[in-house]
């Protein structure tokens, strides 16, 4: 009796070992890295007193575990760990469209020890939508560094025969109501519809549903005529041939799509949608850190072997740091900002 | 055909790799002892196991750690039929029906031989389900993209029509725990406007009320409460003596094969419903075979029929419920809400693409169960006289340890503390509801089900730009749900006249040959 119980609890217990190796076979190896860029670092500084960092960073992620912007800043982090020589940890805190996450970032010590990601344009619809009652901005923010940066894209159902070229799609729209995916209200695909209506005068309507895959099977199913997603999002199915993307709506063509126009080219103006993540700390932080901080996550974005791997799911790496940052968030507000009232506030 | 099951040689190759990793076996061993003794202790269900175990999984590789989360499910629920057995207290919801024949059957001294049956019973329903997953699943994904807004809106309707018979008792009491599921389910934002409800400016609330801890409050911690109340009287213990063979002979399991069928074909029907589980499909088997019976009157009084009934039927929804769950990502029971869960951390969305794009991980999960079900039976037939052990665990320990893993649990599903109050208002609530006659189950059915319900109506509002009943009239599927809505409401009244009728018929009969 008692031999089969310690047998199980024996077996239980390896089998928590094994699953707990998954995540820690490259532990030893950054341990190694890390002693070694430790010392690395107090040769080339040897004079500096304020030894930032030297305890573990902790990173918040307002979305939960496996979710697209913990996937991506799971891919990121060995590498910014491995330049700044100290732990840096992840916390999920999801909730409330991100703004629980948010919430508890921004109540932290400005001290460099908490950071976390900020994504766009959920951060600023959380707080311009009066509903909300939310007296934060991105101005209480510190930014680091923008990581991702995942242009819109406007796709149909691939044996959709009515829409063969964008301007098809849109001479159509411009008379006749058509159902579009969106990923909430105020979600960049959302304000995406928005503004083209605003811009061209088509008369999309969203059909709000929970995450793009909800959207790209009603699509596909041939429930809801068009799915503006994001290029990470469409460039699969694209390929798989089960939609055909007709735009992206950035000012550039899109890498992993090549042969598909912009709006813009297409003479529909600079109709631009996004969503965007990167890594903000509460405002109030001491320069020198932050300065720490921007050329640590810079350093990390370029490598190669992290852009590889970003680019392997599909998601573009756009490294912005400073004012250009700064501007470019507030860009993305007052891009929410114009298209508010059509989301009634 | 081919297009169907998309495996060939070399998938098969790569499932046979995937499960005969050290890691997979491991995980199956672990799952299916681990689920048995889940199982067995009064207050942790098949769904709570699952629970705890996710977080667990996030580390593993998708294949070991959802054949393990699989295997808990199906041992769990044959677990709870020991302690149904053997000191009359289900040890899951899904083995009330055992118990009423099982336990006669221990106190007759024939505890050994229910146990057998059970045993036998559970594995071949447990099978047949997972065969049946295997073969209906892929078919099914076929077609789920036809599924849209107008079908899931009536396949939570469907799946809400059965709170009537979820509600032991008082169908006023099911309905109106029902109605308080759903209204739990509307708070949070409001996905097509965007509007904050019932949320009185709490940042958590806005995502909603995560449904795990609320299952975790509502079924384990007020389950707790409720034994500790019981903690100063003398607890049920097992006192009798086991002895006998295990087995039943040729001739018994000859007997009561057919109902072992019977049952399995129910247990899967009852799974694929949404949001139905264990508990319901073996009432269901129980009934069945008794109406099916040639000795109806004996049914109760300790025969193997009455354990073999509910328990293959309970096993079998398993299998059943998990195939709405991985064509549609509607979950078929309360338990396969929470493996939702599971799949989503290993980034598998339901749908065409998990038997397309990610065939090698579902099939070698699909194949990794039908193991389980049959190591479940090995181990259940040569250890089940050692699990009477785990039912004599006195509750002032058990307590205790229910509720820390409610609270790890709940924190742990998504490293949020405003969880375990979630868990612990729920628990509390649940405690309340028990206290006064109301059933839990209900709730739950409707925080799953009211989203999908609510979300459904108001989408298709949108595709069908306000011309509601064309729009579902078109659409075959649609047709097919409202006619099966139909039936489930209007059948126990016709079933009820049917029966009427019977009883007098057999009394005429009865009166006329005598």
């Amino acid at each position: 009796m008692k031999k089969i119980f310690l047998l199980f609890i024996i077996l239980t217990l390896a089998t928590f070992m094994i699953a707990g190796c998954g995540g820690a076979v490259e532990e030893p190896k950054e341990n190694v890295q890390q002693e070694q860029s430790e010392a690395e670092k107090q040769e080339a500084t040897p004079s500096e007193d304020t030894s930032y960092p030297d305890k573990p960073i902790t990173v918040t992620i307002s979305y939960s575990a496996g979710g697209g912007t913990d996937t991506g800043a799971r891919i990121l982090l060995p590498y910014v760990e491995e330049i700044l020589g100290v732990p840096v940890n992840v916390v999920n805190r999801p909730g409330g469209g991100g703004w629980v996450g948010w919430t508890y970032l921004l109540n932290q010590e400005p001290d460099g020890y908490t950071i976390g990601y900020i994504n766009t344009p959920n951060l600023m619809t959380g707080y311009l939508n009066p509903e909300y009652n939310r007296d934060k901005s991105i101005d209480d923010f510190d930014l680091i560094s923008n990581h991702v940066l995942d242009y819109g894209a406007i796709a149909v159902k691939a044996d959709d025969d009515r829409f063969q070229t964008i301007d098809d799609l849109i001479e159509y729209a411009k008379k006749n109501d058509l159902t579009a995916t969106s990923t909430g209200v105020g979600s960049d695909d959302h304000i995406a519809a928005l503004k083209v209506n605003d811009e061209v005068g088509t008369k999309f309507v969203a059909v709000h549903g929970k995450g793009a895959a909800h959207g790209k099977a009603g699509v596909m199913g041939g429930h809801i005529d068009v799915l503006f997603a994001n290029v990470g999002e469409a460039t699969v199915p694209h390929k798989n041939g089960e939609l055909r993307v007709l735009a992206v709506m950035s000012p550039e063509r899109s890498e992993f799509l090549p042969d598909i126009p912009t709006l813009e080219e297409k003479g529909y103006g600079k109709i631009y949608s996004w969503s965007a993540r990167g890594i903000a700390a509460p405002k109030g932080i001491d320069p020198e850190k932050l300065q720490v901080l921007s050329d640590a996550f810079a350093k990390a974005m370029a490598n190669a072997e992290h852009i590889k791997k970003m680019n392997e799911m599909g998601l573009a790496v756009k490294p912005l740091i400073g004012d250009e940052y700064y501007q470019f968030l507030k860009d993305d507000e007052s891009g929410v900002k114009k298209v508010s009232h059509l989301m009634g506030w | 055909m081919v297009t169907l099951f998309l495996i060939n040689w070399a998938t098969i190759l790569q499932i046979m790799e995937k499960l005969l990793s050290i890691e997979t076996i491991l995980a199956l061993i672990v799952g299916t002892i681990g689920g048995m003794i889940i199982g067995a202790l009064p207050g942790l269900s098949a769904t709570m196991g699952v629970a705890l175990l996710i977080p667990v999984t996030f580390g593993m590789d998708p294949v070991s750690g959802l054949t393990m989360l699989t295997a808990i499910y199906t041992s769990a629920i044959y677990g709870g039929s020991i302690s149904a057995i053997l000191i009359h207290t289900p040890g899951t919801p899904a083995s009330a029906a055992t118990a009423l024949d099982g336990y006669q059957m221990t106190l007759q001294g024939k505890g050994m031989k229910a146990l057998g049956v059970t045993t036998i019973s559970s594995m071949i329903g447990g099978v047949i389900s997972a065969v049946a997953l295997l073969f209906l699943a892929p078919p099914l994904s076929l077609i789920s993209l036809k599924f849209n807004a107008p079908e899931y809106f009536l396949i939570a309707v469907f799946g809400l029509t059965i709170i009537g018979s979820l509600s032991a008792g008082s169908m006023v009491k099911g309905l109106a725990s029902g109605v308080f599921g759903m209204v739990i389910a509307l708070i949070g934002v409001d996905i097509l406007t965007g509007y904050p409800r019932y949320t009185f400016g709490i940042s958590s609330l806005e995502s909603g009320i995560s449904l795990v801890p609320a299952m975790i409050g509502l079924f384990s911690l007020s389950q707790v409460m409720i034994q500790v109340e019981k903690m100063g009287t003398k607890s049920v213990k097992f006192t009798g003596e086991l002895k006998g063979k295990v087995l039943p002979t040729m001739q018994e399991f000859k007997s009561i094969f057919p109902t072992i069928i019977r049952s399995s074909f129910i247990g899967i029907f009852v799974g694929m419903l949404p949001g139905a589980g264990g508990d319901i499909g073996s009432w269901v088997g129980y009934n069945e075979a008794k109406r099916f019976s040639k000795h109806p009157e004996k049914f109760g009084t300790g025969i193997i029929e009455g354990v073999a009934a509910p328990e293959a039927a309970n096993n079998a929804v398993t299998g059943g419920a998990l195939i709405p769950l991985l064509t549609l990502g509607i979950p078929g029971s309360a338990t396969t809400a929470v493996l939702l869960g599971g799949l989503f951390i290993q980034g598998l969305i339901p749908g065409r693409e998990l038997f397309t794009t990610h065939a090698n991980i579902t099939y070698s999960v699909i194949f990794g169960f039908i193991i389980a079900n049959f190591l479940m039976g090995i181990a259940g037939l040569s250890a089940a006289r050692l699990l009477v052990k785990v039912t004599e665990v006195p509750s002032s320990v058990l307590a205790p340890i229910i509720v820390v893993f409610s609270v790890v649990g709940s924190y742990a599903i998504n490293n949020n503390v405003f969880d375990i109050y979630v868990m612990l208002f729920f628990g509390l609530a649940g405690y309340l509801m028990r206290k006064t006659g109301f059933h839990p189950a209900p709730v739950v059915l409707a925080i799953i089900l009211g989203p999908l319900a609510e979300n459904g109506f108001r989408q298709s509002l949108i595709l069908s730009r306000g011309n509601m009943l064309d729009y579902f009239m078109s659409r075959p599927i649609c047709l097919i749900l409202i006619a099966l809505i139909i039936l489930s409401l209007f059948s126990p009244m016709i079933l009820n006249r049917f029966k009427e009728r019977q009883t007098t018929k057999a009394k005429e009969g009865i009166s006329t040959s005598s």
